[in-house]
């Protein structure tokens, strides 16, 4: 008999709305879907379809008005403030569109930033831990470097250096190539399929290109805050042979 | 998060903003830069007025009427025979009477009104006053009230100018008087009214104003003064026929009082002075304090990308408190003691420009103020970063990501 998978993430009639007022909006529409450890998951939609929203709660960013969500199996929603800061400290990590770095900070520094938070990882492997993830996202040369003398595509590979230091359970990428131009963003991807190919990293990219998300080996595609289709059926793209990223 | 990196973090953060660190600073280095030195030129003036009265007037005893100093007192209480019954007391050396004769000074054109002081030779020795040309007053003078005259250097200057003023007939009221000495300046620009007075014989001014009072007595006590107080009280109350066992200051009809005495009310005078001063100072700290919050609230804003970032990679609220309060209050000490520094240093700049124009002149540093500005300074950055601090850490990580 086959050992039942406990996985990653699993959403149960996942619903969330906005009040201002007495005015409800509401964004998710109940969200059911299963994301296995080591996936490479596309979330896709046009803006307005709450694909933010969705990752904003699967990131511990945000709950959910109801419904429930079950990390590594456990329910989550009734998690204190502190707790949270917990979780997002040791099992998630996050690549924004703007690259969110520190201004006029080096390298070293903002990849070291997160094990600050990190309640087990003693101050003594810091530095050891960074200089291997700047290593995977091929840095090595720019420690240093403060982080506003970096072109866009190394600032991005810094903040993805900045979200494997914890060796987190999942990277969220909110458009990571949303601000650069093609090469740079064929770069990224091709990091993103590296750590996904290599180390195993679950990754969950959230963006509003289909030819983006189909790097990805898995696309739920999201409308409405309703998932419209949830696919492994097309050809995935490889960033290193690939040029036609826009 | 470990205080380490509280520290480390705030602190990379005022390196990286090093202009918005240093105008933050700016507030409390002027607030407690002010304090300091408000406090310490007040202390320094202080010391150096009861220095200048200390100069001249230790063991030195005034004894005058209570109508003298409050209003509705005796003015007529002392006589010539209590001063011949002070003058045999065995705790005085030299006392010598006082009759003012309240008259303009004229000589030519000039007119001044200094105080005339009727008197004996033993006022000079009493007050240190020192010849400069001509003579004192002595005891012919006196004996045969003669009318002659011992002015002030700055009477001196004013009435005559340059010509010499000895043998000059100056009058005082309708009385024509000899100027027989001219005394040396006292040199004390805080005592500057001690170098106007006119000095006649006191038998002369007795019979000019028609006095049988004393205007006051001045003396030099034997040994400690408070012994030469006392024996002069029950003197004088034993001759007045004042009963006054309880010995009740009111009852009394004169004053017997050192001038070390008189420098204790200088003394709380000149503290009020430094006390005002210290406040208008604090009142620019607190100024500073509003500056600080005003800059803090300005960088939460600005930094609101940052504080979302730090609890997207898992700060809580309370990393994210602490490091803003920890900044305020390093700003705001870093601040402190370079205010303290340039405060201590213009006060000491001010107090060699002080000591050029007046001679001696010591820096009196307050360590209760220092003390005092560098806990105002940092209580500033504790009570205004608090509110921005709080407002820091409670930001929602998704609105600080998204905003721009």
């Amino acid at each position: 008999m086959l050992k039942k998978v406990v996985p990653l993430i699993e959403t149960v009639d996942l619903q969330k709305s906005y009040f201002s007022g007495d005015l409800e909006t509401p964004v998710l529409h109940g969200i059911d879907f299963v994301i296995q450890e080591g996936e490479f998951v596309s979330i896709m939609g046009p803006s307005g379809s709450g694909k933010s929203t969705l990752m904003h709660i699967l990131g511990f960013l945000d709950t959910p008005t109801s419904g429930s969500y079950l990390f590594r199996g456990e329910k989550t929603r009734v998690l204190e403030d502190d707790a949270l800061a917990r979780i997002r400290a040791t099992r998630v990590s996050f690549v924004f569109q703007a690259f969110n770095l520190l201004p006029r900070t080096t390298v070293l520094e903002n990849v070291i930033l997160p094990l600050l938070y990190h309640p087990t990882i003693p101050a003594s492997e810091r530095e050891e831990r960074a200089m291997k993830a700047i290593a995977e996202v091929g840095l090595t040369e720019r420690t240093t470097y403060l982080t506003n003398q970096l072109s866009g595509g190394q600032q991005q590979r810094v903040a993805i250096a900045r979200a494997l230091v914890t060796e987190p359970d999942i990277i969220f990428a909110d458009e990571p190539t949303g601000n650069l131009d093609s090469a740079s963003g064929l770069q990224v991807m091709n990091v993103l399929q590296e750590l996904h190919d290599h180390q195993g990293s679950t990754i969950v990219l959230v963006t509003h290109e289909k030819a983006t998300a189909e790097y990805a080996a898995r696309i739920i595609q999201l409308l409405d805050g309703r998932i419209s289709s949830d696919s492994r059926d097309f050809k995935r793209k490889d960033a290193k042979t690939n040029t036609d990223l826009k | 998060m470990l205080l380490n990196d509280t520290i480390g973090s705030a602190a990379s953060a005022l390196r990286a903003h090093k202009m918005r660190s240093a105008l933050t600073m700016l507030g409390v280095i002027i607030g407690v830069g002010s304090v300091v030195l408000m406090v310490s030129v007040g202390k320094s003036f202080q010391r150096y007025i009861l220095d200048q009265i200390a100069s001249f007037s230790s063991n030195l005893v005034e004894v005058y009427p209570t109508g003298f100093e409050k209003f509705g007192g005796s003015t007529d209480s002392l006589t010539e025979d209590d001063f011949r019954a002070v003058e045999k007391l065995t705790t005085v050396q030299t006392v010598a009477p006082v009759i003012f004769i309240t008259e303009k000074t004229t000589y030519g054109s000039e007119e001044l009104s200094p105080w005339v002081f009727g008197t004996t030779k033993n006022f000079f020795a009493n007050y240190g006053l020192k010849l400069q040309a001509g003579r004192l007053l002595d005891d012919r003078d006196n004996s045969a009230a003669s009318s002659v005259a011992v002015i002030s250097s700055q009477t001196a200057e004013d009435l005559f100018g340059n010509r010499d003023p000895l043998g000059q007939r100056i009058q005082v009221g309708k009385k024509f008087y000899t100027v027989v000495g001219v005394l040396q300046s006292i040199g004390s620009p805080v005592l500057q009214d001690m170098d106007t007075p006119v000095y006649v014989p006191y038998s002369t001014a007795r019979a000019v104003t028609g006095q049988k009072y004393l205007s006051y007595m001045t003396l030099r006590a034997v040994g400690d003064y408070e012994l030469t107080v006392a024996d002069i009280t029950s003197l004088l109350r034993q001759r007045h026929s004042i009963h006054n066992p309880e010995n009740d200051k009111d009852k009394d009809d004169f004053v017997a009082r050192s001038a070390e005495q008189a420098t204790e009310i200088v003394g709380q005078v000149t503290l009020g002075l430094t006390a005002f001063m210290g406040l208008i100072a604090g009142i620019s700290l607190l100024v500073g304090g509003i500056g600080i919050m005003n800059i803090m609230l300005v960088s939460v804003t600005e930094r609101t990308k940052e504080i979302g970032l730090r609890k997207a990679v898992g700060a809580r609220r309370s990393d994210i408190l602490r490091q803003f309060l920890f900044e305020a209050v390093f700003l705001t000490s870093l601040g402190g003691v370079i205010g303290i520094l340039l405060g201590t240093a213009l006060g000491l700049f001010l107090s060699a420009v002080a000591a050029k124009l007046l001679g001696s002149f010591t820096f009196v540093l307050s360590v209760k103020a220092l003390f005092a500005a560098m806990m105002m300074a940092m209580g500033t950055g504790l009570v205004f970063g608090l509110y921005p601090a709080k407002k820091a850490a409670s930001l929602s990580p998704m609105e600080a990501i998204r905003w721009d």
